[in-house]
């Protein structure tokens, strides 16, 4: 009973999730007579598949593709070694001023970007990062404070014991991050590349200020082209979003599978 | 195509051997070119920057498009100092401090650029204090674009030169049908009000006055209160449906399938409809009575910075835009140039006449935002007042005098 | 190596400088990353601050004339801050307590339950732009889906983006749509949940909502205290939706604060001012996520704290 009902809830609150999604997708296949029609159309007379072709090959989005592949594993990587580092630290030592860096780290993430844009503009400008990929890879090896906040939570719900009993067989700092909680917080770590890739693969702010050239644009910035300032080509931009939306999705369902199974948090506590 | 390219490419050859030393530095020289424009408008102006690359050898321009993202882009280039050498404008009052006047530069070519071709209307578009900071490339003033089949299936008579907006009103109330959710007309709620100021024109009267100095008399005249009221009133016996308010679909989506009868926009709008396949004509803008009808320019026009390294590269590409073989590439929005108008037959061509036609009308004010530097502040207030009218349907002397109001403290 | 034998008082010496070293080379690439990218800016925009800095042309030194007047004769300020205050009491709220309950559903494995979080996610997946063209398809009053199945019911819907009454609750439920994220961020949480306390409290018969109350929520507190900090700072900095959906109106009943600093940026190129705004939010946002982390200590509890004032070995 409770479980029918469950399920009834879960499946209303999906198909609201859903429509969205589906929307999209509908508007990308339609064709133009279709698209503006009224009452709308749930389902298009004739699905024109050419959209995703003709809106891929509009602008050249397989090096729009290679970009933000490139910025997206590189800055995955920087980020899921930096961030795990930081949290550890704050997580398992007392040292001086901790609690006030700590803070200060919270505090970044409330900055506003629209005034640090320019003085970081300068800033790169001046290493000759612009029109680069560097300002969108590089910062992701110095943590951000979003997830080492989360990987810090994550390591302060593991018992203390386990590091004291690690001292005693001799390891030391770095064994213990390495040997101890890195295999422990993989599920934390996976959600935090999740939560990267999707920042950086929807990154369209960095993007617009840091590239110039045509040939160093990423999908997302690519996408935002069809988006003049008084017409927008609505078919191309569902086709590309409904197109950009399938490797996230796929790399979410299993990162949540890997969370829900990979969890070894039980098995060492207890 | 590729005969006249290579001879294109040979005059220039020619020229800039006569001119010596200039072409030596040009060699390897990349120029950035920032736009707004995307899609197809975009690759215009990538076929055009190809041919100047064409006749420069050694010249490489970079396009950079970032569609509706602009000001943001080139807030951070200036801001920090990095600004694109060549780029669209028309946001001359916040900018112009940054960019280079061409008076003497025109002046130097006026011959060699056929000046004369482009009307003076343009223009003033780009001039601030005097001076000109921009070269137009391409413009466009607003019209009526209707349904032919809509009005055929009503049985209504099309629109003729010299009507006006009680015409209009009396033709779109018969098409208004709640079952289809079809309408006659639409106004807009969210205007840009830099478009809007066309109706006041036609009416009258203005935003500010034209030394900048007050709002009040100007914004809230009774020539003011009558055009938002007549707005309001064709929402509230719904001749017209209202855009904006709590809904993004825009005119010209309503117009593409067939939800609206007419529609007032301007060039960027044509291109989608003709993809639609709708059946159109095109009309002036209604007048006001009797008063002579008055059109807003909306012009791209290219503006070169005042820190570029190369500017005399800089402005031969500005110039090449605006020559006629560029000038006749750009499908998307209107030809500067008398001269090309009336060679591709434009000026006679039922659907692109009423733009010259408007374009021949309106050259008697300068807008707004030229005026006065808190112009954009201010225009907020006018904004509001726009909108708040448009959700009474009503009450526009009450929200123009408190937009007066309000813009007092800009004015100092 | 602290596994080295102490064999001389210099040696011990050393070994207690690496060992008081060690955190701070942990926390190394943030320090770095801080005075590489973020100190600067922030100087920078906070000297910005006390100037009239217009993005182009001269800047002049005003002195504290951008916070006078945002404080005493800008309404937009004290207005765009209740709307965000408001903004933030139903989305803070909303977000957490949804995003735990969409958690602890999904945290069972059971059949069909990947395919429902995936499906929960997937809002989060669409970039922001197209994300607001859905929405404003969605909320259009004539011609939107949403008007249109409430037409079905027989209902009448509201204009829900013209209607000053409903756009600021049509921002709040389309900014919900995103707990996709908070929803996994506690999902990962409940797997550190030792499954054993379970299986200990249904034996001795607890009932489903006390082992939720007094098992689940305690243990997930360190990220529940995340995702409220978290929510509060995107609650502030709430923009994209909005300044796509409705441009802050109908009349100002959805300007929200960032919106406010974003035009003073972007559309009045006043960066100076746009700097003192960003300060006053930076300060309002910093002393809110200090309350609740110093309330945090009377309700999250950490299986593995280290506390400074417990030190142990220093």
């Amino acid at each position: 009973m409770t479980r029918a009902l469950t399920y009834g809830a879960l499946l209303f609150l999906s198909a609201m999730f859903i429509i969205p999604f589906y929307w999209t997708f509908i508007t990308a296949v339609k064709s133009i007579g279709e698209l503006y029609q009224f009452p709308p159309v749930f389902w298009p007379d004739e699905v024109m598949w050419d959209n995703f072709v003709t809106a891929w090959f509009k602008q050249p989005f397989d090096v729009y593709l290679k970009n933000s592949v490139i910025v997206v594993i590189l800055s995955t990587i920087g980020q899921l070694f930096s961030c795990s580092l930081v949290a550890f630290g704050f997580a398992r030592f007392k040292f001086r001023g901790r609690d006030a860096i700590f803070v200060l780290l919270l505090s970044t993430m409330m900055i506003p970007w629209d005034v640090k844009m320019i003085p970081l503009y300068m800033e790169f400008n001046m290493l000759g990062w612009i029109n680069t990929l560097k300002p969108l890879i590089v910062p992701a090896y110095f943590a951000d404070a979003f997830f080492v906040f989360l990987l810090r939570q994550y390591i302060m719900t593991v018992p203390i014991e386990i590091d004291e009993a690690a001292r005693m067989d001799g390891a030391n700092s770095w064994q213990i991050y390495w040997r101890i909680h890195l295999p422990l917080m993989m599920p934390a770590l996976v959600l935090v590349g999740t939560f990267h890739f999707m920042n950086a693969w929807n990154d369209y702010l960095g993007p617009l200020i840091y590239l110039n050239d045509q040939s160093k644009y990423t999908l997302t910035l690519g996408l935002s082209m069809f988006k003049g300032l008084h017409e927008t080509d609505i078919t191309s931009i569902a086709a590309i979003t409904v197109v950009l939306c399938i490797p996230p999705l796929i790399l979410f369902f299993f990162a949540q599978r890997y969370i829900m199974d990979g969890s070894i948090g039980s098995s060492v506590k207890g | 195509m590729k005969k006249r390219l290579k001879q294109l490419a040979m005059v220039t050859a020619v020229t800039s051997m006569a001119l010596g030393g200039a072409s030596a530095a040009f060699a390897e020289e990349v120029l950035r070119f920032a736009t707004w424009n995307s899609s197809e408008n975009l690759a215009i102006l990538q076929e055009i920057s190809k041919r100047f690359e064409a006749a420069n050898p050694g010249v490489k321009v970079q396009v950079e498009s970032y569609g509706d993202g602009y000001d943001k882009k080139l807030i951070a280039a200036f801001g920090a100092g990095n600004p694109p050498d060549v780029m669209y404008m028309w946001n001359y009052p916040k900018y112009y401090k940054s960019l280079m006047p061409l008076d003497e530069l025109m002046a130097r070519d006026a011959e060699s650029m056929d000046l004369e071709d482009i009307p003076a209307g343009l223009i003033n578009t780009t001039r601030i204090e005097g001076k000109a900071y921009g070269i137009p490339a391409g413009f466009t003033t607003h019209v009526v674009f209707y349904n032919k089949d809509m009005f055929e299936a009503a049985g209504v008579a099309e629109p003729k030169t010299g009507w006006t907006w009680s015409d209009l009103r009396e033709k779109a109330a018969q098409f208004r049908d709640e079952g289809s959710k079809t309408y006659g007309f639409a106004v807009e709620a969210k205007p840009d009000p830099y478009d809007y100021e066309q109706f006041f024109w036609s009416n009258g009267t203005r935003f500010i006055a034209e030394d900048g100095s007050s709002v009040d008399g100007y914004m809230n005249s009774p020539e003011a209160v009558e055009v938002l009221t007549m707005f309001a009133e064709m929402a509230k016996n719904e001749e017209a449906t209202v855009l904006g308010i709590g809904d993004s679909t825009s005119g010209s989506a309503l117009f593409k399938g067939s939800k609206l009868a007419m529609f007032q926009s301007a060039m960027w709008s044509k291109g989608g409809i003709d993809k639609a396949g709708i059946n159109y004509g095109v009309a002036m803008l209604p007048a006001f009575g009797d008063k002579p009808v008055h059109s807003s320019i909306g012009a791209s026009a290219m503006s070169v910075a005042k820190a570029t390294k190369n500017p005399e590269l800089a402005w031969e590409f500005v110039k090449f835009y605006a020559s006629p073989e560029a000038v006749k590439l750009r499908e998307n929005d209107l030809p500067i140039r008398t001269s090309v108008a009336e060679e591709m037959n434009l000026t006679a061509d039922p659907i692109y006449k009423p733009f010259f036609e408007m374009l021949a009308l309106s050259d008697r004010e300068s807008n707004a935002f030229l005026k006065h530097k808190n112009w954009s502040k201010i225009q907020t207030n006018l904004e509001r007042a726009i909108e708040a009218t448009m959700i009474e349907k009503g009450n526009a002397k009450k929200h123009l005098d408190s937009a007066v109001a309000r813009s007092k403290r800009h004015l100092k | 190596m602290s596994t080295l034998v102490v064999q001389d008082e210099a040696s011990e010496e050393r070994h207690r400088f690496i060992e008081k070293l060690t955190p701070y080379l942990f926390i190394s690439p943030w320090i770095l990353g801080f005075l590489f990218f973020t100190l600067g800016p922030l100087i920078f925009s906070f000297i910005m601050s006390f100037y009239d800095w217009p993005v182009v042309g001269e800047r002049t030194f005003v002195g504290l004339q951008n916070y006078e007047v945002m404080l005493t004769e800008d309404p937009l300020f004290w207005d765009s801050l209740w709307i965000t205050v408001k903004f933030g009491l139903f989305f803070v709220p909303f977000n957490v307590i949804l995003g735990l309950l969409l958690a602890v559903l999904l945290n069972q494995k059971v059949f069909g339950t990947g395919v429902f979080r995936t499906i929960f996610y997937l809002p989060s997946v669409i970039s922001g732009v197209a994300l607001v063209t859905i929405w404003a398809w969605i909320y259009s009053h004539e011609y939107g889906i949403l008007n249109f199945l409430l037409g079905l019911a027989g209902i009448e819907g509201p204009n829900w983006l013209g209607d000053p009454n409903w756009s600021l609750l049509a921002i709040v439920i389309a900014s919900l749509w995103g707990l996709g994220g908070t929803m996994l961020i506690l999902l990962t949480g409940l797997q550190s949940i030792p499954k054993e306390l379970y299986e200990a409290a249904k034996m001795s018969g607890v009932p489903a909502w006390a082992r939720l109350i007094y098992i689940t929520i305690p243990m997930l507190s360190p990220m529940l205290l995340f995702t409220v900090i978290t929510s509060i700072i995107s609650a502030f900095q709430q923009l994209t939706i909005a300044l796509l959906l409705t441009g802050g109106g109908p009349l100002e009943s959805t300007y929200f604060f960032a919106m406010y600093i974003y035009d003073n940026a972007f559309k009045y190129f006043e960066m100076g001012f746009a700097a003192a705004n960003s300060w006053v939010m930076f300060l309002i946002i910093l002393v809110l996520s200090m309350l609740v982390l110093k309330s945090s200590s009377a309700w999250v509890y950490y299986e593995g704290e280290m506390k400074n004032s417990e030190a142990a070995d220093d």
